[in-house]
């Protein structure tokens, strides 16, 4: 059995420790939000936050992140109550057939919460692990600079957890 | 099919309990003695009849398309197409697509055919709908037709009376064959076409919905990877399957000719 904590859930799972994350999370845990594109860890759709950190889940060991923190995009907020990231990218419209924006969204995520008002070539830099086929760059990066700007006013406002939900 | 769909649909109280499903586009060449005068627009042609495009009932309006959503947006189009000719708000249409046992076959998504198909056929079966509603209501009301209008999923008459459209269908009111000429609604006077709508499928996406094929999770569901040939063209020959089938989780290989594929637990 490995421990994980996912998305704020302390869930034990008894799949082979050398399993990927992403398999523990589509198959086992029935999250829909990280993608397997590639399997490889070259195009970003698994991406995940490990502790803070974005990380490729295909190419990530379950038996590595035990007892660590792991946040999918279910966990950033809900239809009634999207997270800062997400509702960013609905406002922007960010998405074309739209399988590698889980993915998008949890790098910026994690961007915007190491640095909380990233230079544009700091957010092309953060993002250039995740690959978007349809062409929708310009609106991503459109809605992670909206996203920083919303983040800056709910601090501004006072909340205390801006970005996630509760 | 039918007969379950009627228990199915009955039971939940819906007022339109018959379907017709059309034939698939494949079917239209087959067809003879057709002229421009009497084929329908888009995929009305293979499937004619009103109800397998849209139903209205207590519970609403839902439209029904074979194509699908690929992020192309035409989720978000086609109810845009039914709320401009139904006279009602995008957000009044629940949008079925492309699920084979209730939308009309309309063959690939694919050259983009699905709103010059799919849209064209909705857009026209909405306005016939909607002449239809009109021409109950001026019965019921006894009004000349000319003085009604539909508006915000309703028939409203000079004098204010109101007749909502799920009051005027019965089960079989939508289950008319399709005219070729259609009263579509004046370009000019346009709500909701020609207009910017947010996509609909965009928030399943970002939340981590349900929004792909991958994420379908059948019970018992097995999966399968197709090896394919080398090249173009290649027939295969001769297989040994037996040290595949001994694998932990195969359930069976499939070979029909040169097709070959593994069945496996995930």
């Amino acid at each position: 059995m490995t421990s994980l904590v996912v998305n704020g859930r302390s869930v034990e799972v008894d799949d082979d420790p050398r399993t990927p994350l992403l398999y523990v999370l589509r198959d086992t845990l029935q999250l829909n939000g990280a993608k397997f594109g590639c399997g490889l860890g070259q195009c970003g759709a698994c991406t995940v936050i490990v502790d803070g950190a974005p990380v490729f889940s295909c190419q990530t060991p379950i038996a590595d992140i035990a007892g660590r923190h792991v946040t999918t995009v279910e966990g950033l907020g809900t239809r009634q109550r999207p997270g800062i990231m997400q509702q960013a990218f609905i406002d922007e419209q960010a998405a074309q057939c739209g399988y590698c924006i889980a993915g998008m969204i949890m790098r910026a995520q994690a961007l915007i919460e190491r640095t909380a008002t990233p230079a544009d070539d700091e957010i092309r830099a953060a993002l250039e692990p995740n690959l978007c086929r349809c062409g929708t760059h310009s609106r991503i990066l459109r809605a992670v600079r909206r996203a920083v700007r919303a983040r800056q006013a709910a601090m501004a406002g006072g909340l205390s957890s801006p970005g996630l939900p509760g | 099919m039918p007969v379950s769909r009627r228990a199915v649909l009955s039971a939940s109280g819906a007022l339109i309990v018959s379907f017709a499903v059309g034939l698939p586009i494949s079917a239209r060449a087959q067809r003879r003695g057709r002229t421009a005068d009497t084929a329908l627009p888009g995929s009305l042609d293979s499937t004619p009849m009103l109800d397998s495009w849209l139903r209205i009932d207590a519970r609403g309006i839902t439209v029904f398309t074979g194509k699908a959503e690929l992020g192309q947006g035409i989720q978000t189009a086609l109810i845009q197409l039914a709320a401009e000719e139904l006279a009602v708000e995008p957000r009044a249409i629940t949008l079925v697509a492309a699920d084979t046992a209730r939308t009309p076959n309309e063959g690939y998504t694919a050259g983009s055919h699905s709103m010059q198909d799919s849209g064209t056929a909705i857009m026209n079966a909405a306005a016939q709908a909607r002449e239809i509603l009109v021409g109950l209501a001026s019965a019921r009301l006894q009004q000349d037709r000319t003085k009604l209008k539909a508006e915000q999923g309703a028939v409203a008459a000079p004098d204010g009376r109101r007749i909502a459209y799920a009051e005027l269908v019965s089960d079989r009111t939508l289950h008319v064959r399709a005219e070729p000429g259609s009263p579509l609604g004046d370009p000019a006077h346009r709500r909701v076409m020609g207009r910017s709508w947010p996509r609909v499928d965009i928030p399943a996406k970002v939340l981590g919905e349900v929004a792909f094929i991958q994420d379908l999770r059948l019970p018992g569901m097995v999966h399968a990877r197709v090896v394919r040939a080398p090249s173009y063209g290649a027939r295969l020959l001769s297989v040994d399957s037996a040290p595949v089938a001994d694998l932990p989780g195969v359930l069976s290989v499939v070979r029909d000719g040169s097709y070959l594929a593994v069945v496996a637990q995930r």
